[in-house]
């Protein structure tokens, strides 16, 4: 980094969409910025999407273009496998704790994936949430950022099993890595903690069907890197499907589960709508929904939709889902609100649409417990810290352009308030 | 799929809306029509299920469809939609508001039942059998021996309050029961007009033909279904409330039987003879009162449980306990001045009932007297109350659910509904 010309010290806390664009802003601008990312990789939940709406392309080339701009910025220090864990405060200056937990892999991997081949331990493919394995050993992503394998160290038995070593033709495994702890004095923090899928299994009545998923699951299962390599199969036996019932609002809007409305899960759904009807031209897809929330111009988007045939849009939640006997079959039960009438909805495959649950929600250690959140727990600007901004779907619900939009804005007033600390 | 139907111009009613509001149906405009409660109502029906047309309809105050609605009387409130609504618009709640507008509408005069379901009404209905009987019975003997006992040695039982002739008891009480005869006969021949309009006009008549009952047919599913609590049966939240109900109808049964038959002592020769009024502890009638006064104090004192803590299988729910990912707020039967006002009569009824007998044996003087005058007093104000409160809910329960079997109403989870 270079200390002599540089217009200020930013620290971005969290990876993801909101948090490269905001860094890469900054940076840009003349700050020197320190991206703190929890998981092994950069891309956050954008990464695992197959398709953005409106214009159903992928969020691959994006991302690529972003992870070029760091890889190529000599103002950018990247931190994965991080956590802040501590925030001190003073004269306009932060001094930051991160905790970096080991990845037991360095700089010397090629991603050859020698190792993979020798592991003999296996763990919960998180990346495709659940839906396979992958060894203790692997490569995050096939687009992962920094371009090296992890170990999972809740998988890995350490160096009592030790197969990758030799496998490892440049010595790049080091199983006695430890966790490090780093302290950086920056003049603002950029929280981009973006959200985690809210887990509809606890809502009363949904319950868990091995031919039910979760929206973010079928971004998984439609792209081509997912674990059916982008075939949209049943979970419980690989068939084709014939039908699919979208229920919306699993768990949204409803002050039991999740109180707010994460304000994009409408336009997946119709998305993913899409996404069956490219491998399927003739199944039946039927969204269950409260209101079909359709902002500003995606309402021709919906339009769009509406065109098709044989997807049928159905005003009424979906309360109930249970098992139609051996077939593998769900049945969803909901009140056709415009027709007054019950309905019995024999599905091949449910799809949740899950919404979003702050990622600091119950994050109740220092210091995110310092930040200031509204009732549904996203982070509240008006009243964080001095030199603190909220970004992305940290603050609120939001879709992909809108959380760029709010990085720049957010990497504006860092820049702001650089130059007054500096006057300070 | 779903042809939406055609715009009608509806009147609102806004005072009707202030009155549900007013009587326990406070939440009911945060209902934001998701149809939760619909779904997992284990009553509602597969053509226009409920209650979410019902809050859809409160929230206009659409008062001639709710009045004349079958459904807000298939609703057993056991709020299974009130416990997964995700608004806390407390559909139950308002369906048992709606019940008590239409009790007050369909009981003439309407302006009786107004005033007596008025909680300041009801020291003057408790006050005022107490007056006319005490009257009475002041002008029939002298003062002094209104309150000495007639003791008879050789019994262990002695006669009940000798000084205050049967006969003017009797008397009194039914003229009471003709006159709620005529009311309520009045009101179920109103009820069910307006439900065969309605019915018309929500399109039963297209039901399926073999799907629908005579008369006589629908009666005897209706008592079938009464008395096996099958409705009951089937509320999943709140399923405890069956048994403590089932305790109070068959106790209230039992005593209604018995109080029948004593009412023939001057004429019954079974009673001359074998039996004398009042019975022997060890009668077969005085036994089978005992055990219905019994089951109806069990029952009741079930119900005020359920109306304070809220009990489930899964154990005893306070405020804040998370139930199956539902966090629990405050009891799930919340008591209205309506519904408590009924229970807490008979519980007086049933509580003043055992307190004399106790008495009785005891032989504690005058207390006794005085215990059964309150205890007549509850009797009283249960009867004249019977067509304008809670008490009125067994019949016109009873009329819809024999006009729902009569025109085929269905269920909803039966297999018609799948495509």
């Amino acid at each position: 980094m270079s200390e002599a010309d540089s217009r200020g010290r930013v620290m971005v806390v969290g990876g993801g969409i909101t948090g490269i664009t905001a860094a890469i802003e900054a940076s840009e601008a003349g700050c020197d910025v320190i991206l703190v990312e929890r998981s092994a990789y950069l891309g956050g939940r954008v990464a695992q999407m197959h398709q953005y709406f409106p214009k159903l392309c992928p969020p691959v080339c994006g991302l690529e273009i972003n992870l070029r701009r760091i890889r190529t910025s000599p103002r950018i220090r990247c931190l994965t496998l991080s956590e802040v864990v501590e925030v001190q405060a003073s004269d306009g200056w932060h001094r930051v704790t991160v905790e970096q937990r080991p990845r037991f892999v360095n700089e010397r991997c090629t991603a050859c994936g020698a190792c993979v081949a020798a592991c003999p331990e296996s763990r919960s493919d998180s990346f495709n949430y659940g839906m396979g394995t992958t060894r203790a050993i692997y490569l995050p992503t096939d687009l992962a950022w920094p371009f090296r394998h992890t170990i999972d160290p809740a998988a890995c038995p350490g160096e009592q099993c030790g197969k990758c070593l030799p496998a490892c033709a440049y010595g790049a495994i080091d199983l006695k890595m430890t966790a490090q702890r780093r302290e950086f004095e920056v003049q603002s923090v950029i929280w981009a903690t973006g959200w985690e899928p809210f887990d509809a299994s606890v809502v009363d009545g949904l319950g868990l069907h091995s031919n039910m998923i979760s929206n973010v699951q079928m971004e998984r299962l439609a792209a081509p890197t997912g674990p059916t390599k982008g075939r949209i199969l049943r979970p419980s036996d690989g068939k084709e499907i014939e039908s699919v019932a979208f229920v919306q609002c699993a768990g949204s809007r409803d002050e039991n589960h999740l109180k707010h409305c994460s304000s994009v899960c409408c336009m997946a759904s119709l998305k993913q709508a899409r996404y069956v009807r490219a491998q399927y031209p003739n199944a039946d897809i039927y969204v269950y929904y409260i209101d079909l929330r359709s902002p500003g111009r995606q309402e021709l988007f919906l339009a769009e939709s509406q065109q098709d045939e044989r997807l049928h849009l159905v005003k009424g939640k979906v309360a109930k889902v249970t098992e139609d006997g051996t077939s593998g079959d769900l049945i969803v039960a909901a009140e056709d609100v415009m027709a007054e009438r019950s309905i019995r909805q024999k599905v091949s495959l449910v799809v949740l649409a899950t919404g979003m649950v702050p990622a600091l929600r119950n994050h109740s250690a220092s210091p995110s417990s310092m930040l200031s959140r509204d009732p549904h727990g996203f982070l509240s600007n008006a009243q964080l810290l001095p030199g603190h901004f909220a970004a992305g779907c940290a603050r609120q619900p939001m879709d992909v352009a809108s959380c760029v939009r709010d990085a720049t804005s957010a990497a504006l007033k860092a820049l702001q308030s650089c130059v007054s600390s500096h006057r300070g | 799929m779903t042809a939406i139907p055609t715009p009608a111009a509806v009147q609102p009613d806004r005072g009707f809306r202030n009155r549900l509001i007013a009587s326990g149906g406070e939440d009911l405009k945060k209902c934001f029509q998701c149809a939760t409660c619909s779904v997992v109502c284990e009553l509602s029906t597969a053509r226009q299920p409920f209650p979410r047309k019902e809050m859809l309809w409160a929230q206009w105050g659409l008062k001639d469809r709710l009045l004349a609605d079958v459904d807000i009387w298939l609703c057993h409130h056991c709020n299974d939609c009130t416990s997964r609504c995700p608004r806390g618009a407390r559909p139950g709640d308002v369906m048992a508001a709606v019940r008590r507008e239409a009790i007050l509408h369909y009981s003439a005069p309407q302006w009786l039942g107004n005033c007596v379901s008025q909680p300041h009404c009801l020291p003057f209905l408790l006050l005022l059998p107490c007056v006319l009987l005490g009257l009475v019975a002041w002008g029939s003997r002298p003062l002094e021996k209104l309150f000495a006992a007639s003791t008879s040695s050789n019994r262990i039982i002695i006669s009940y309050w000798s000084q205050l002739p049967q006969w003017l008891l009797i008397a009194f009480f039914a003229t009471l029961v003709l006159l709620d005869a005529v009311v309520i006969i009045l009101g179920v021949s109103r009820f069910w007009r307006d439900l065969n309009a309605r019915g018309q006009a929500m399109g039963f008549a297209d039901n399926r033909e073999h799907e629908k009952q005579s008369i006589a047919a629908s009666i005897r599913t209706t008592l079938r279904n009464i008395l096996l609590h099958e409705d009951f049966d089937r509320c999943t939240f709140n399923h405890p409330r069956m048994n403590s109900h089932r305790f109070v109808l068959f106790g209230f049964v039992g005593l209604l039987v018995v109080d029948l038959w004593v009412l023939t002592v001057r004429f019954n020769p079974l009673l001359k003879d074998a039996f004398v009024y009042p019975f022997n502890f060890w009668s077969p009638w005085k036994i089978l009162a005992n055990l219905a006064g019994g089951a109806m104090l069990l029952g009741c004192s079930l119900m005020v449980r359920d109306r304070t803590v809220h009990s489930t299988p899964a154990g005893t729910l306070y405020e804040g306990t998370l139930f199956k990912g539902t966090l629990f707020k405050g009891t799930l039967f919340k008591g209205t001045w309506f519904d408590w006002m009924f229970l807490g009569l008979a519980l007086a009824t049933v509580l003043t009932g055992f307190g004399c007998e106790i008495l009785h044996y005891a032989r504690v003087d005058p207390l006794r007297y005085m215990v059964y005058v309150v205890h007549l007093a509850t009797v009283f104000a249960l009867i004249v109350l019977l067509p304008y409160s809670k008490f009125a809910h067994m019949i016109y329960r009873a009329t819809a659910m024999v006009y729902a079997a009569h025109t085929g109403r269905q269920r909803q989870g039966g297999p018609s509904e799948f495509e």
